[in-house]
């Protein structure tokens, strides 16, 4: 028990005097110098918190200083640790400034990448505008497309307007010819209407003729219309008209003359009696006799003409007077047409 | 025993010695007014710099060395007060020196964060463009 009695101020003691800087060795003072040195090789702390740094080595240059002049303890410890601090203060000033050097170099990358962002958008809204321009360029071609397929239907619609037109045109002309042909028909109606008159009044003519060649005797043959004039006109032996043959050669002479383009072909015959050159000469007189009336009753001597047979193609017998008076006769051959000219090759 | 009798008096006798002259230096030293207030001044600036949050063991520190500061100066201790209130002031340097620090690397780290993003929505939009 007396030693622990003892033992109490005698620690007491020790502590005083440890306290005292005997000691030369203050852990808090090693932690402190270690820590300093950490920062000094620390090139980031050096460059960026030399202040602080600086204010580090003042303040362990003072525990130093203390532990060296052998002071209290618990000043060397209190300095030691304000020493520490300041290490501490300065390492983390460090890292701080490095922080903000970090903030600033960020900004300027992200200001940078801004940049590069806004020009990225920028070149993209050049392109867009390109592709957006390209895009009109093509709107307007193919505006432009619309506008000539427009053109054209316009044009196709006015060559469709153009063809109605002369379908039209054609129509109307279709409807003149029509007309015309309505026209034309009317025509040829009218005009078969005057070939129907005409047809009419020669079939009138014609019935009048045949009236008037029944009233001559008149007989239609091959040859065609023989109109006999018998010997009554003439005498025996004789080529003189009698007074009485004037009313029938009258009616032939109206007839010629109402069918002017008619020839008439006289032919003289006598019976078998007498010498047959003299009844031929005979014969020949007679027919000039009824040309030369004819002609004077006004008919043109180029539709007249004569010839004497004689005996020849005997219409009776000779044998009887009956007979022979009928073989005594002037034959007149109306022609059929004026073409018919070739009266004088029979 | 003897002998760790004579030693324990010999120690005895010059430790007292030694504390006489400690107590002795202390009396004579001035209160610290001055470095208590930059103390306080350090303290406050520490606390606005966010101390609390970024530097919890710090602050705690420095408040408490603070206050056992101003126990000394009342207790006229000046040696102790003067001491504790340079702790504190460095404790509260400390603090608001790693608030500082921390926020400028939250900073940078969000800065870092943008600028990384930008360059991959640069790069994504430059691939998609081309």
């Amino acid at each position: 028990m007396q030693n622990y009695r003892l033992l109490t101020p005698t620690l007491l003691a020790v502590a005083t005097l440890a306290a005292c800087g005997t000691m030369s060795e203050n852990s808090r003072l090693n932690e402190a110098r270690n820590d300093y040195t950490a920062a000094q090789n620390n090139p980031q702390v050096v460059s960026l918190a030399p202040g602080e740094l600086r204010q580090a080595d003042d303040a362990l240059a003072k525990a130093n200083a203390a532990a060296k002049k052998s002071e209290n303890a618990e000043v060397i410890t209190h300095l030691a640790y304000v020493a520490k601090q300041r290490v501490a203060i300065a390492q983390e000033t460090a890292r701080q400034k490095a922080a903000e050097t970090a903030i600033t170099n960020a900004g300027i990358e992200r200001d940078r990448l801004r940049l590069e962002s806004r020009t990225a958008e920028a070149e993209s809204a050049q392109r867009q505008a390109q592709t957006s321009q390209q895009q009109a360029q093509a709107s307007q071609q193919n505006a432009a497309a619309s506008m000539q397929q427009a053109e054209k239907s316009q044009q196709s619609a006015e060559a469709a307007q153009r063809d109605a037109q002369d379908l039209a045109k054609k129509s109307s002309a279709l409807e003149l010819s029509a007309e015309a042909s309505l026209h034309a028909a009317a025509i040829a109606r009218e005009q078969a209407d005057i070939a129907q008159q005409q047809a009419r009044q020669s079939e009138l003519r014609t019935a009048q003729m045949e009236t008037q060649l029944k009233e001559l005797n008149a007989k239609k043959t091959e040859r065609g219309l023989v109109i006999t004039l018998g010997d009554v006109l003439f005498d025996t032996n004789k080529s003189d008209l009698k007074t009485g043959a004037n009313r029938s050669l009258k009616k032939l002479a109206d007839f010629l003359k109402k069918y002017p383009d008619r020839q008439a072909e006289i032919e003289g015959y006598t019976d078998s009696t007498g010498n047959p050159e003299h009844n031929k000469d005979l014969s020949e007189r007679r027919a000039n006799a009824v040309r030369a009336s004819l002609l004077r009753m006004g008919i043109g001597p180029d539709r007249l003409t004569t010839r004497g047979f004689g005996p020849e193609s005997p219409v009776a017998s000779n044998d009887t007077s009956a007979g022979r008076q009928m073989n005594r006769r002037v034959e007149i051959i109306v022609s059929d047409e004026v073409a018919d000219t070739d009266v004088s090759a029979r | 025993m003897k002998n760790i009798s004579d030693q324990q008096r010999f120690r005895m006798i010059s430790g007292m010695g030694f504390a006489a002259l400690v107590i002795a230096g202390c009396a004579s030293i001035p209160p610290p007014n001055e470095q208590m207030a930059v103390s306080k001044v350090a303290v406050t600036n520490a606390t606005s710099a966010g101390g609390n949050e970024f530097a919890s063991g710090e602050m705690r520190a420095a408040h408490d060395k603070l206050d056992r500061a101003g126990q000394a100066m009342v207790s006229e201790d000046y040696k102790n007060a003067r001491l504790l209130a340079e702790e504190a002031e460095v404790d509260a340097q400390l603090a608001a020196t790693k608030a500082r620090s921390a926020k400028a690397q939250q900073a940078a780290a969000t800065v870092q964060e943008d600028s990384r993003v930008l360059r991959n929505e640069l790069d994504r939009r430059t691939h998609q463009s081309q």
